[in-house]
Parts: structure tokens; sequence; C-alpha cells
């Protein structure tokens, strides 16, 4: 175990050990967060590391949870996510196949057809998604035990964050998580380096298909219900903004900007009921949502990781588990400022 | 910029974690769509807030304790309306949950029998209402299919013959029209349905489906649909030449907003009403007008008055709690909401001020009873006595 997997390691169990203490809501609104980071990490992986642009994210999640609600309901207990995430993936790699021939705004066109003919699936689909009255889903069954509370829920949602969080890191630092990088910043080029450029791509939309199928997995099995309105163009839109705001290719970025998107709309709300005033802010939380993602853009386009970059926190975290993945920046650090000169 | 960013994040991570609400005699929690798709008809979120708040003006709450108060924003977003329901339940620790839509009760139902808390569901959807399987569940009048049962009795009794329902492709336009059409309802009213016409629930031009409708001449065109779809469907229904008189919707079609936009095209157009309108000569508006008299009233409409209603009936069960309980709030709230969750079943009869008939809950629905209005000089008037519905 490294001192950079030790990091996230330890914010874990802080984490879990913190929603316990929340009691039930906060349990609700940690798993809530988990949940949408596992997917705005997926989304970052595609959008933020490999350049593909997708607007079907919300598909996606929307594939994982009507799998992962029929096979929990049929008894496939711990499976069912993995079946998800299966689903998923597949579903993933169909929506990227246009990614083939399309490049830019035309593929981004493409996964927005995508987007609607999955919507249009999940109402009609009847025997699978039960239509527009919804999948109902029984609670989640890990090794025989029943999951039926938030705090259950939360630590679950925390450790599958946890894995990804590893997995993403993991995958960053490999040959395939480099050609991610070399195609979206010239897919000429990459093929000039020798790389597999559709091969590339198809990884992407599978590792990132398979970890939206998860946080859609664990969605289902959180709300109790998959329905067709839940899984529209709007949440896929919010997926998109977690990864903007937060700070696109970043996976502290993802993390960062899903905890915002989700808890923005309670803090609005929270403070309008501090100052007696709820109702007229209620109207406001869907303006400072899109005002917001305009600033940002405007002036920090980096997200919040950037912002948190300049703070001590990740200055400390980065003292903490430093790594020497650049040789040149470490060769300069360890170089004396002044060398005499014989 | 970045300094101010970075302290709007500490403050909404920690206002998200405000510990939970202080200790008062009795919680009262609720959600509507103060913003949202379905905004139109969020009177009956404000209903009953305000029926406690006149409790607490005016006879110091419930068998004088305090009632505290809190109405959130669901947005009619099923994510949104879960994370109100975990607040009610754990942060604020209400005893009674006035909830909204169909499809967040559906996902609750489960949790709300196993949390025990007694929740009114704005929702009129069959498929929450089960005494015996959803014991804490209660709803505020007729089924929807129950309402549609209504007006294809009125429609048969009137000497029609053939019918056709129109209904949004989503849920709320789907459940109901499946349930009646299978029930064979249709054919023991010696009706017979020539058509069955969906539309997007957010279509803002069903000319086409209006064009199939006026070639199959039906004697009735029901609509399952919200004000916003109605107001479409009559508009273009007189694009084609089919007259208002010819449609009837549901409960939710009782809107101002449908003859203030549609003028003379909705000359005629009958709903479905379960509740008196605001403004009626019934003694509940005494009370209204008195309240309004020292506070705002959001929405001056029917839906306001169904909210209005079912804080009569949730402060009575409370009421009766209380009463049982040696005049004493109970400290165990678990204890508290089983005990207003028995009386909520056992209210019989319950004055509701004219709103609607008297209220009974055994079979959790309130009222079963309803009657046609039809828009008449613009405004929506009672066509005869109440039905039951059953």
């Amino acid at each position: 175990m490294t001192r950079s997997s030790l990091v996230p390691i330890i914010l874990a169990i802080l984490a879990i050990a913190v929603s316990l203490m929340l009691g039930r809501y906060g349990a609700y609104l940690t798993h809530v967060v988990a949940i949408a980071a596992i997917g705005a990490m997926s989304l970052n992986l595609l959008n933020g590391w490999c350049g593909q642009i997708n607007f079907a994210q919300a598909a996606l999640l929307g594939v994982g949870a009507y799998t992962a609600g029929n096979c929990g309901n049929a008894g496939w207990d711990v499976f069912s996510l993995l079946a998800a995430g299966i689903a998923s993936a597949l579903a993933a790699v169909l929506i990227g196949l246009p990614a083939l021939r399309l490049r830019g705004l035309y593929f981004a066109i493409a996964t927005l057809a995508a987007q609607f003919i999955f919507e249009y699936l999940f109402k009609f689909a009847e025997p699978i998604t039960h239509g527009v009255s919804g999948l109902l889903i029984q609670p989640m069954k890990l090794l025989g035990r029943v999951i039926d509370t938030d705090q259950g829920y939360a630590v679950l949602a925390i450790c599958l964050l946890l894995l990804t969080w590893l997995f993403m890191t993991w995958i960053r630092r490999t040959d395939l998580g480099r050609a991610f990088l070399v195609v979206r910043e010239n897919e000429v080029v990459a093929r000039g380096m020798g790389i597999n450029v559709p091969q590339t791509k198809m990884w992407a939309f599978l590792i990132s298909g398979f970890f939206a199928g998860i946080a859609g997995g664990l969605m289902g099995f959180t709300d109790r219900l998959a329905h067709p309105e839940a899984f529209g163009m709007g949440l896929s839109v919010d997926y998109i903004a977690m990864i903007i705001v937060g700070g696109l290719g970043s996976l502290p970025g993802s993390l960062l900007g899903a905890a915002f998107v989700s808890l923005l709309p309670e803090a609005i709300q929270r403070f309008g009921e501090a100052f007696n005033m709820a109702d007229q802010l209620s109207a406001f939380r869907e303006m400072a949502f899109g005002l917001l993602i305009i600033l940002f853009l405007i002036f920090e386009p980096r997200g919040l990781s950037a912002i948190l970059g300049k703070t001590n926190v990740q200055r400390m975290m980065a003292r903490f588990a430093r790594r020497p993945t650049n040789p040149v920046r470490d060769q300069a650090k360890n170089q004396p400022k002044w060398r005499s000169v014989e | 910029m970045n300094k101010l960013l970075r302290n709007a994040m500490l403050t909404a991570g920690l206002l998200s974690c405000i510990a939970p609400a202080t200790a008062a005699d009795i919680n009262f929690c609720m959600w509507g769509t103060i913003t949202g798709p379905d905004a139109l008809v969020n009177g009956m979120a404000y209903g009953p807030r305000d029926y406690m708040e006149f409790l607490n003006q005016t006879k110091g709450g419930i068998a004088g304790n305090k009632v505290k108060l809190l109405l959130l924003d669901g947005r009619y977003k099923l994510d949104e309306e879960l994370k109100n329901y975990r607040r009610c339940v754990d942060q604020e620790q209400a005893v009674v949950i006035n909830g909204w839509s169909t499809g967040s009760v559906k996902a609750l139902r489960d949790q709300i029998t196993q949390d025990q808390v007694p929740f009114m569901t704005q929702s009129y959807s069959s498929e929450v209402l089960d005494p015996v399987k959803l014991p804490y569940i209660f709803m505020a009048g007729p089924t929807y299919e129950q309402q549609m049962i209504i007006a294809l009795r009125d429609a048969a009794n009137a000497g029609g013959k053939t019918v056709i329902i129109m209904h949004g492709d989503n849920e709320y336009g789907r459940g109901p029209t499946t349930v009646v059409r299978q029930s064979g309802v249709i054919e023991k009213l010696g009706l017979t349905l020539v058509d069955t016409v969906e539309f997007p629930y957010d279509a803002q031009d069903i000319t086409a489906q209006m064009l199939r409708v006026k070639s199959k001449n039906p004697d009735l065109v029901y609509v399952q649909s919200s004000t916003p779809q109605l107001i479409v469907a009559l508009r273009d229904a007189a694009k084609v030449g089919l007259p208002a008189t010819k449609f009837v919707g549901n409960a939710y079609n009782i809107s101002p907003a449908i003859p203030a936009q549609l003028g003379a095209a909705a000359e005629g157009f009958r709903a479905i009403q379960i509740y008196s309108d605001y403004g009626s000569d019934i003694p509940a508006m005494k009370d209204i007008n008195a309240f309004k008299a020292n506070n705002k009233i959001e929405k001056e409409d029917v839906y306001y008055m169904k909210g209005w209603m079912e804080g009569v009936a949730i402060s009575k069960a409370i009421e009766v709690a209380i009463a049982k309980n040696g005049g004493k709030v109970p400290d165990d709230i678990k204890a508290f909401r089983k005990s207003v969750r028995d009386e909520m079943e056992n209210l019989k009869d319950v004055d509701a001020g004219g709103i609607t008939p008297p209220l009974s809950f055994a079979s959790h629905q309130g009222s079963t009873q309803a009657r046609l209005a039809v828009i008449k000089d613009g405004k929506y008037v009672p066509l005869g006595d109440w039905i039951n519905a059953q």
C-alpha cells in the first residue's frame, strides 16, 4: 500500500465515522454525495481524461438502476451491483460506437440522441422497466444481510467510492491512462505514437460505463424506485456540471463537484430558513445553480480543485502523500539552489 | 473571488450538517412544489401550513401546544422529495408528514410503514392507498380512477354512448386509464371506449391528436392531465372545432387559469370537484378570512381549500391523540406517531367546514365524494350535489 492510497483510505474511514454520527439525514446526504461522486468520476474519465463528451450519463445511470433493481428483486445479492456495472458498460460501448467516426460536437450530439433513445426505452420496455410507473426495488442484500438503513447505504457508498478512487488513480498511471490523455489532446498524434485510438476510446467508454452502472445501481437501491423521469436529460446536465465545477480531469475535483452540486440546494434551503425567506429562495435555487456554473467557467475554469489547490489543505495532503510521478520536477527540486563554479 | 467561493463551500457544508431541530411540542413537516412543473396547484401545500398557523394564532396550537411548522420545496423531483422525507422524519422529528407526488410516495411507501409515521399524500393514486398494507398513508379524496368513474357515470346517465380517454405519457396519465379500462366499468355503464389517445406530457401542441378525436366523434372526452396540459388540449380542441362541452377533466383541472387563458374556448368544460372553491359560501371561509386579515395567503384557489381541509383532519387526529394521553404530548415520538395514526383512522364525520362533506378516514381516503363543476361565464359552477365515487 502506497502513501498516496493511504490518504483516501483514512479519509474514507473518517467519512464513515462522521456519517454514522450525523444520524439518518446526515447519512442520507453522505450517500447521495458518495454515489454522485462515483458517477462524476466515471464521467470525468471519459470527458476529462479521454476528451469524449457524453450527454448520456443519466441514461447509463438509468441502465444501472434498472439492472440492479431487477437483479436485486430476483435475489442476486451483491452481484446485482456487478450486473448493473456490466450492463451499463455494454450500454456505454454502444453509445461510444459513433465515437469511432465522429468527433467533438458531432459526437456530443450523438450521445444526446442516445440519451433520448434510452429515455424512450425506460418508458416503453415495460417487461424490464415497468414503464412510466417505474420499477419498485427491494432493499439491497449484501451477503445475505438486508441493507435498509441510510447509514448502511452510506457505508457501502463510501466503500465503493474508495474503490472507484483507487481504481481511477491506478488506471491514470497505466499506459492506458496515459493513452487517454494523448487521445484527448490529439488523435493524430496518438496514432503517430502507435496508440490504437478506437480501442482506447472503447476502453474509456467501457470503464466509465461500468462505474456509472455501479452508481446507478446504488441510486436505485437507495431510492427504492427506478423511474424514467429520474434519468432524464436534467440529470446528465447535473453530472456535467459536477465535473466542470469540480475541475475537468481532476479526481478530487469530481468529488468536490459532486458534493457541491448535491449540497448546494440544501445549503440555499437552510440559508433561506435561517433568514425566513425559504419560499423566495426556492425559486433562486435553480438560478443559482446556472449562475455558479457560468461564474466558474469565467473566473475559475479549472474548478474547485484548483481553488483547493491554492489552500494549505492540499499542500499538506500532497506533502503527506508525495509520490515521485514527475521525475523532472523532483530532480529539479533536489538540485541545490546554487552551485559553486569550480 | 476564490476566497468567496471557498467560504461559500464551507458554509454549504456546515449548513447541511445542522443539528436536529430543537424540541417543540408538535412538529408538523410538509413538502410541496413551491417551484416546479406543477407549482400551479401548490395552494394545497400552503393550506395545511396556514391552518396550523391559524390554530397557533387563535388557540395557541393544538390542545394548547404550539405547532412547529416546516414547509419544504420538493420541486417535483424524486431525489429532492426523498431528501425532504428523511429530514422530516429524522431531523424535524415530525409527528405527521404531508408529502407530494405519486412517484415519491410510491418510492417511500415501505419506508413510511417501517418508520411508522402518519403520512398524508397529495396524490390520488390508488397504488398508495391500502389501509392494510400501507397503514400509515392517508389520502384526501377519491382516487383518480374513482374520479374518472364519476365522469363516466354522469355521461352514461346523460345518455352518452361513446367515450375517448386522453392522457399524458407518464404514470399520472397512463396508470388510472389502464386500471379503469381493465376494470370493465366502462362496459358495465353501457358505454363504448372508442379510442385512447396518449400525448406527450409536456406537449405544446396536440392538434394532431385532436383531429383523431374529432374523427371518432365521441359523446365524452375524459382528459387525465394537469392544468397546463388541459389548457393545451382545450385550445387545440377549439382549433379543430371540438367544443369544450365534450371534455371532462379531473380534480386538478379546477383552476382559474383555464377560463382566464382560454376565455370562450373553455365555456362548458367540466371537471371533477372534490373541494368547495375558495370564496364559496361555506363556514370554513369564515376562518380563512379571519386568518387572511393578519396573514398573507399565497394561493386563493380550490387547492388551498384541499390543504386547509387536510389541516383540519390532521389537527383533529393530533388533538384526540393528546386528549387520550391525559392532555399531554407523548414524550416518545414513536408512540405519538402511532397514536396519531390510530386516531386518524378513527376519525368519523369530521366537520370540514363545508369544504367537503363530513370526513371519515376509516378507508384512509377522507372523502370519497365529488361532484362535477362546469365553467360558466368564466367561473366554475357546481353541477348538482356530491356523488359518492364508491
